[in-house]
Order: structure tokens, then sequence, then C-alpha cells
């Protein structure tokens, strides 16, 4: 293989990196230099392969110059990167506020807890995920002995708000999970990081969330293995525990192990969570994660449900794509839907402008909808007190915040320049109804880059309805043309 | 000018060098002892910024040579204003590389 052969194959190479619609220039330049320097006899002249590996540099600078130009059309006010680049961030910002929201995060998020399908959460009045306790104390001791057929191990918690006293540290008001000694063995959470001594202190052991300990303690590690105060009964702060590691129902800062003996002290109506194991064996095939359990007692048949920690009912989704048709129902009643004539005068657009166009609108439906399914559904996890309140907060918000982006989306369609999406600018107003007789008055914008004007009729006639594009020839560009102004640094 | 102060040394030859008849990149290369890495991008940056403009040969000349089109470069008339200021910062730029006016004189 000759050096020139080898250099035209180091120039292609390089090539990969130049934009497709410069390639074909730029390979064709490159050619033709190298030809000219290997046809060039006279001594001193340069290396055709020396010379060819400058086309990298060449090619890198026109690629950097590209994403330079990239860069700006996001900094750049109205174009359709920014309003891209907002929006998305906008769905990302909301995600992650999301996530920071117990209730919201555990709806969002995969369970923590493994084999999440067969640790059920025991309900006795038919609602999935309920946030009310709703098992007696009294049913939960007699379960742990005659439902071993059923369960391999049995927990109970209640929600509770108490005031953690530590010595040298403020009174800590935390809302506490106060439940049996074996509730983390039915977790299956790792407590092998438990402070020393914490398996022989005989009283009750605290686990603190990550958040409660930062914000009750500081942060500080010494609390860990520390005896605390609750109730003037001692308290062992045995761990700390991610905040993911609780994704039951209730707020809880921190989960209070109970000895057996002091939690038989409760008063049997006392009602609050069960939690189980379940044998797969014992129960029919799950649908959807339900489960039921009957008992009989003195002639009464009551019946309880054991639904999977992992079951999403999926409501919450479902009331969103009911909001999202009733909202496009909707939308006709407050905007018109057509986007406007297309430009006919220099021809139609290119193929990959009208794509282009009509990705972007549904990229900006796409992205409203993400944003509106987050806060709605932030909103219903947070605020809504039961399902009935969650649901209408989820349809309320979510329709009224639909229409209104939808409405924004249409809006800002039209006033955008069909060939490069930029927001039109400079609007003048044309004529005065009152004052002209069947002729035109109504807003012109222009596109800054010169593509067209925009004529919007103030008011629609059977001749001119609807709002109309006109393109510009590219004779018109210099009147377009932003000011030549060198950059600040030339080389 | 505070736009005159920010052309460089390097961008200064270029421009002096497409102005003295050296129009295509392998001539800039030549006449200015430049790398073809520093050349063609510092070319392109002139070509943006307006002060240089590029056309390619007609098909037609090539053929008759047997031999591929050129491109070729000429100055832009805010490219000779901007080589004339450059002149006042970079007094020896003529004499480097001469335009064949100057050479005959």
């Amino acid at each position: 293989m000759n050096r020139e052969t080898l250099a035209l194959a180091v120039v292609r190479a390089a090539s990969v990196l130049v934009p497709r619609s410069e390639r074909t220039d730029w390979l064709g330049e490159w050619k033709a230099e190298l030809w000219h320097l290997c046809r060039n006899t006279h001594s001193g002249s340069a290396d055709p392969l020396e010379c060819s590996v400058g086309a990298w540099k060449d090619a890198f600078w026109i690629r950097s110059e590209r994403l330079r130009k990239a860069g700006q059309g996001l900094l750049r006010p109205g174009s359709a990167q920014r309003c891209g680049f907002f929006l998305g961030g906008a769905a990302v910002a909301t995600l992650l506020a999301c996530l920071c929201l117990p209730r919201t995060r555990s709806l969002l998020l995969p369970s923590a807890y493994p084999d999440p399908g067969n640790l059920v959460v025991l309900a006795s009045n038919g609602e999935a995920g309920t946030h009310a306790p709703s098992i007696r104390f009294a049913d939960y001791r007699e379960w742990t002995s005659d439902t071993s057929a059923l369960f391999t191990s049995l927990a109970w918690y209640r929600p509770a708000i108490r005031d953690v006293y530590l010595i040298r540290h403020r009174p800590a008001r935390l809302h506490l999970a106060e439940g049996s000694q074996n509730l983390l063995q039915v977790l299956e959470l790792p407590h092998a990081a438990l402070a020393q001594g914490s398996s022989s202190f005989r009283g009750a052991r605290l686990i603190l969330t990550r958040s409660a300990w930062r914000r009750a303690y500081g942060g500080n590690p010494a609390v860990i293995g520390q005896v605390a105060d609750i109730d003037r009964s001692p308290v062992l702060i045995a761990a700390v525990v991610a905040d993911r590691d609780w994704s039951l129902a209730g707020e809880t800062d921190a989960i209070l192990l109970e000895p057996e003996a002091r939690l038989a002290q409760l008063a049997p109506e006392v009602r609050g969570f069960g939690v189980a194991r379940i044998r797969t064996a014992a129960f029919p095939a799950p649908r959807d994660g339900w489960r039921w359990m009957t008992e009989t007692k003195d002639g009464v048949t009551r019946r309880y449900e054991c639904i999977s920690v992992n079951y999403r009912d999926g409501r919450l989704e479902s009331i969103f794509i009911f909001a999202v048709l009733l909202a496009l129902l909707a939308l006709p009643a407050t905007t018109a839907l057509p986007l406007g004539d297309v430009p006919r005068r220099r021809g139609p657009l290119p193929h990959a402008a009208h794509a282009r166009r009509w990705l972007f609108l549904a990229a900006k439906f796409c992205l409203v909808g993400t944003i509106v399914f987050f806060v709605s559904t932030a909103l219903a996890c947070e605020l809504g007190a039961n399902d009935a309140a969650t649901a209408y907060i989820q349809f309320g918000s979510g329709f009224a915040a639909l229409l209104l982006g939808f409405r924004w989306i249409l809006e800002d369609q039209r006033r955008r320049c069909p060939e490069c999406l930029l927001r039109l600018s400079n609007p003048a107003r044309v004529g005065q109804a009152s004052c002209n007789f069947l002729a035109w008055n109504g807003t012109e914008l222009f596109c800054a880059r010169g593509h067209g004007l925009l004529h919007i009729p103030e008011l629609p006639t059977s001749w001119f309805s609807t709002q109309r594009w006109l393109c510009l020839d590219p004779s018109w560009s210099s009147l377009f043309a932003e000011s030549s102004t060198l950059p600040a640094e030339l080389l | 000018m505070p736009v005159e102060a920010k052309l460089s040394h390097t961008a200064a030859m270029i421009l002096q060098a497409i102005h003295a008849g050296h129009v295509y990149g392998f001539g800039v290369m030549e006449m200015t002892g430049l790398p073809s890495g520093t050349v063609y991008p510092a070319m392109r940056r002139l070509e943006r910024d307006g002060l240089i403009a590029s056309r390619w040969e007609q098909q037609s000349i090539a053929d008759a040579e047997q031999r591929p089109p050129r491109k070729y470069y000429r100055l832009t008339r805010a490219g000779r204003a901007m080589l004339e200021a450059a002149y006042r910062r970079y007094p020896l730029l003529e004499k480097m590389i001469p335009t064949p006016e100057v050479e005959r004189a």
C-alpha cells in the first residue's frame, strides 16, 4: 500500500466525524489537496501521510463547531431546543421530587424487600394499600398461634408519634412504627448492622431511618448504641437504615421493636397492620397480588385481604389515562385545533422539516403528559387521606393541568416557524376592522431567521378563516440575517 | 478597534497568503509553513467569520487538466479590511509573504 492510498484511508476515516451534510464537500477538498500534494515534485513539500493526519483536526473542529451551534440553540430564546430542554428538565425535576416523597416513591419504585410477592400486608377493610390500620391486636395474637399453616412468619405494627429523649440531645418527636420483635425478620431487612450489645438488651430497640437520624441527631454516629427514653422506658438505638428500607403504610421515622412482654400490655382493640410471609401452597394462585383469608369465629365469617407489597392496582394510571382522554375531548372548547396553513408558495416543506415539526409536537405532548402525571400522582399520594380522595385529587389536578398544558402546546406550535421551529417574534397589527371593508386585518409575526411571515386574522372570514404562513424566498434573507459580529477569538 | 487585536498571527498569515495568491489549502500550507491540522481549521474559522469565501473550481477545467477540482479561497471585503488592520499590528507580515505586486516592485 503506497503512501497516497494510506493517506486517503486516513482522510476517509476522519470524514466519519464530519456531519453528513458537509461530508461530500469536505472529502472532495481533502482528496483534491492530497492528489496535488502527491504529484508535487519539488523538494521540501509536505508528506501526504503527515498532511492527512491534519484531516482529523479539521474534522474535529467541524464537529465541535456543530456542537457549539447546537449549544447556542439551547440558549437561544424561543428555539425548539430550549423548549424541549426546559420541558425535559421539568419532567426530570418532577420525577426527582416524586422520589423524595415517601408515599409517591413507594408507588413508583419496585419494592425494596426480598421476594415481595410472598410478603403480604393484612387488611380487613378491603382497601389495597390502605393507610388506615385495620387489624386488631387481639386478632394478631390469635393468629400467631393458629395460622402457621398459612404464614411462615407473622408480625404486627402500629403507627404512633412519640417523643424520644436522649442525653445531650434535644427531645425528638418521631413517627414510629411500633411493632413486634420479629418485624425485621418478616420483612427480611438486613439487621446484621445492629449495634453491638443490642441482642443482649432486654428492652425495646429503635431502628432510625437515615433522614430521621440526620434531622434529629445531626447524623451523629455516636447515638447508635445509646439508650434513649420513650414514655419513661429505656430504648436502645440499635441501627440506622436507609429511608427506602421502609415502604409499608404509615409515615415512619423509626421502627420500634417492642419485646413481647411489653407488647402484650396493649389493649386488644388497638388496631395496626399485619405483615406476613405466606406459604405459597396454602393460598390459591393470586389474582393481581390479592389473596384472601377467611376466619369463622362464633358463627361469624370474616374475610381479610392479604395484599402483596409489590401489588399495584394501576388505579392511578387508569384515572390519569381517563383524565387525558377527557382533556383531549374538552380541548376544542378551549382553543382551535388547526395548526394553520402550511406554506405553498415555495413548494412544500421538505419531509425532514415536516417530520421534525410533528415530532416536536408529539414530544411536547409526551413531556407535558409526563410532568402532569408525576405532579398529579404526587399530589394524590401525599394529600389523599383515603382511596376516594386520592382518586379525586388525581383526576381533578390531572385534568385541569392537562387541559391547560395541551392548550399551551397548540398555541405554542401555531406561533412557531414551520421550517426551523423558532418562536415567531415582532407581532405587528395590520389594519383595523372598523376602518376597512372586506380588507384583511390582523396580526403579523415573522421568523427571525427570515423563513417567512405568519398572518393571523383578527376576525375569521370565509376567505381568511385561519392563520396563514407566507414563505419568503432567499432574496429576503439579507433583511433578516443576524448582524455579522466577529467572535471573541479567531484563532 | 477591539476586533483587530483578536486576530492572531496565524490567522493574519493565512489571510496574507490568500491575498498573495495562494488560494487553496496546500498553497497556504506551503507558503506559511504551517501544518495541515492548523491551516484547515483556521480557514474554516475565517470562512465562518466572513473574512474569506470559498468556491469550487469548474468541473470542466479540472477535467481538461485531468485532475480533481480544487476548492479556491478568496478574501472578502471584511477580510481585506481586517488584513489592512493586521499590517499595523504585524508590520513584517507583508515582507514574510509578499504579494506579486510587492515582489515586482
